[in-house]
């Protein structure tokens, strides 16, 4: 009855980070914490899996860490439950119901005489008894946790309706004061394990970005001369080259959804206007012609149009740039202060850096509806990044004046904290699927 | 889960105690303490009182909203590499033209010396967007500069936004001391 599946996602992931493996140094260790969560959560038990704690990577609890941090799930401590079965026919289903659990995931991981795993599991529906998904995986020791990742996307889908991101990385400039290269950028997995240095340096490093394919990141370096390039690195190969060098700003560069082009800020005409660049050709076509601030560009989805930050109505607010005949329209209206937006992957929302009373929090405008609503509690919000499947927003603030990031869903009511272990970690950038 | 974070978070926050302890704290403004008495009592004999030993200008209070334009932050010579700004603004305070008509004589008689004008914006705001922000205030540097008769060839800008503070704390003062231009010679430094 088991499925053998080969997920190719899970196999990409792995190569992009078996290639990646750069000089591993110090790593700022992402801890993740849930501060607030849906009164509504759906409770599920992910039952230790047989053999588990002797495995290098424990699936099961990668995955109800997994679960619970979505804020979409209440997740029952094994300490509390009344059995512990680890395959279908050991199940008892009343020990579950009486915890009030509406579902039940029970599995095994065993070592094969190859050295891989045997990872197998189901999810159950407790009130109806009813088994919802049974798949098995064969993952080398190295893979164990993409297997579990992909096991928590695949429970998180068949539940909500919704894919999980569970499998996606997150990308972030770490600052260590006092050390050789303060500026690092990193990237992890979305629950902050697995961190790899992709650069070093001791100039700033801003504006991570990531391509549509996941497979290169495009980002601001002062490194070197102590003037701002931008680069265009591939994560496989580590290779990576300069694409703008101009006199003044070069900055914030942002993917177009074809991957074929960045947005960027360039300031080489007198003052900070958004450009595109094709990275194939390196034509510079210019988009925006203002003497304020034109900053912090974001494609749209549909790739012809692009949201920024401009001062020209006199403090920051977001504007709406159709490519093709170059008009703006201003987008944000509530307040003197909004910027830096993104946008979620249906563009529905766009998710922004908004001023209120002195405190900078992250805002979600609905283009739909028009609603506009202030969705964090911290007051030095900035740089939100939206996951992919739109379920959450990843952001920097200060926590007891370090910079840490926070995680919080896009209708405001599930808050994850993501404190750093050491120095400040600040400017994230949710990766697409991978 | 929760049994989990917690030791780590307590890890975190002695960390974070270290970290503070071990950093240098604000410049202590001990010539605004007893100013206010000193002023008022005013002797009806005096007899030969000491000269203060500072120029009168330390007397003026330093705060975060007059930091920028405070004369003890600036001395009139090229010593001084450090222009403040006010808050949301890229206008060259007054206290600093001195200063910076020193830099404009020694650029001019200088023609092989090179100023890279460094501008900061304090961290408050996005990142780019003050990236933005910081450029008018090299700008601004320069334009004086370019007004005295230096040459364009010796000068530079760069902005930096909010990635390089000066100051580590999240005050109104350190704010004050972050919003900044920094004159970095590059060549023939004086």
């Amino acid at each position: 009855m088991m499925r053998i599946i080969n997920v190719r996602s899970v196999a990409r992931a792995a190569a992009v980070m078996a290639l990646t493996m750069l000089a591993l140094g110090a790593r700022a260790e992402l801890m993740i914490q849930i501060t607030e969560g849906r009164v509504d959560a759906v409770p599920i038990a992910v039952v230790p899996f047989a053999g588990a704690a002797d495995a290098p990577e424990n699936i099961s609890d990668i995955v109800r860490a997994d679960l619970h941090r979505s804020g979409q799930f209440k997740t029952l401590e094994p300490g509390d439950m009344l059995s512990r079965p680890t395959s279908a026919d050991q199940l008892s289903f009343r020990d579950f119901r009486v915890l009030n659990q509406e579902y039940v995931v029970v599995g095994s991981m065993q070592k094969t005489d190859s050295g891989a795993y045997e990872v197998r599991y189901g999810l159950y529906d407790v009130a109806r008894e009813k088994q919802l998904i049974t798949e098995s995986y064969r993952p080398p020791a190295s893979q164990l946790r993409d297997v579990a990742h992909a096991i928590s996307d695949r429970i998180y889908e068949e539940l909500t309706g919704i894919q999980g991101a569970f499998s996606t990385k997150i990308l972030y400039v770490t600052f260590n004061r006092g050390t050789q290269n303060p500026y690092q950028l990193q990237y992890a997995d979305a629950d902050g394990a697995r961190v790899r240095t992709i650069v070093r340096s001791r100039e700033p490093i801003m504006s991570p970005s990531w391509s549509p394919d996941g497979s290169k990141i495009a980002y601001v370096s002062f490194e070197k001369d102590g003037l701002p390039k931008i680069y265009v690195h591939d994560l496989a190969s580590a290779q990576r080259r300069v694409v703008a060098q101009y006199k003044g700003i070069n900055g914030a560069p942002a993917w177009s959804p074809d991957g074929q082009r960045l947005a960027v800020t360039l300031s080489k005409g007198g003052n900070p206007d958004i450009y595109s660049l094709d990275l194939n050709s390196g034509a510079l076509e210019q988009l925006t012609d203002h003497y304020g601030i034109d900053t912090e560009p974001r494609w749209m989805p549909d790739g012809e149009h692009l949201v920024f930050t401009s001062s020209r109505s006199g403090g920051p607010q977001i504007y709406e740039l159709d490519i093709n005949d170059k008009s703006t329209r201003r987008v944000s209206f509530e307040g003197a202060y909004n910027a830096r937006p993104d946008v979620t992957p249906d563009g529905r929302y766009l998710v922004y850096v908004h001023r209120r009373n002195g405190s900078f929090h992250v805002g979600v405008q609905d283009l739909q509806r028009g609603t506009f609503d202030i969705v964090t509690k911290t007051d030095m919000d900035e740089s939100p990044s939206v996951a992919p499947n739109g379920s959450m927003i990843i952001y920097g603030t200060q926590y007891r004046g370090t910079g840490v990031l926070q995680a919080v869903s896009i209708d405001g009511r599930v808050k994850v904290e993501l404190p750093s272990k050491e120095g400040e970690v600040r400017e994230p950038a949710w990766s697409p699927f991978l | 889960m929760r049994s989990f974070i917690n030791p780590f978070l307590a890890v975190i926050l002695a960390g974070l105690l270290a970290a503070c302890s071990s950093t240098p704290t604000e410049e202590d403004t001990s010539s605004t303490d007893t100013m206010g008495q000193n002023t008022q009592t005013t002797p009806t004999t005096p007899v030969e009182r000491p000269k203060p030993s500072k120029p009168e200008t330390s007397s003026i209070p330093l705060t975060a909203e007059n930091f920028h334009n405070h004369p003890s932050n600036y001395d009139g010579t090229t010593d001084t590499r450090v222009i403040y700004f006010a808050f949301d603004s890229n206008t060259v305070p007054a206290a600093a033209f001195e200063t910076l008509r020193a830099h404009a004589k020694y650029l001019k008689e200088n023609p092989n010396a090179k100023v890279r004008l460094e501008g900061h914006a304090d961290e408050r705001g996005t990142r780019e967007y003050n990236v933005a922000l910081s450029e008018r205030r090299s700008e601004a540097v320069q334009k004086f500069l370019r007004v005295q008769g230096v040459s364009a060839s010796q000068l530079e800008t760069v902005a930096y936004g909010e990635e390089k503070p000066a100051a580590f704390g999240h005050t109104e003062m350190d704010w004050a001391k972050n919003r900044r231009v920094v004159l970095n010679y590059t060549a023939g430094r004086p």
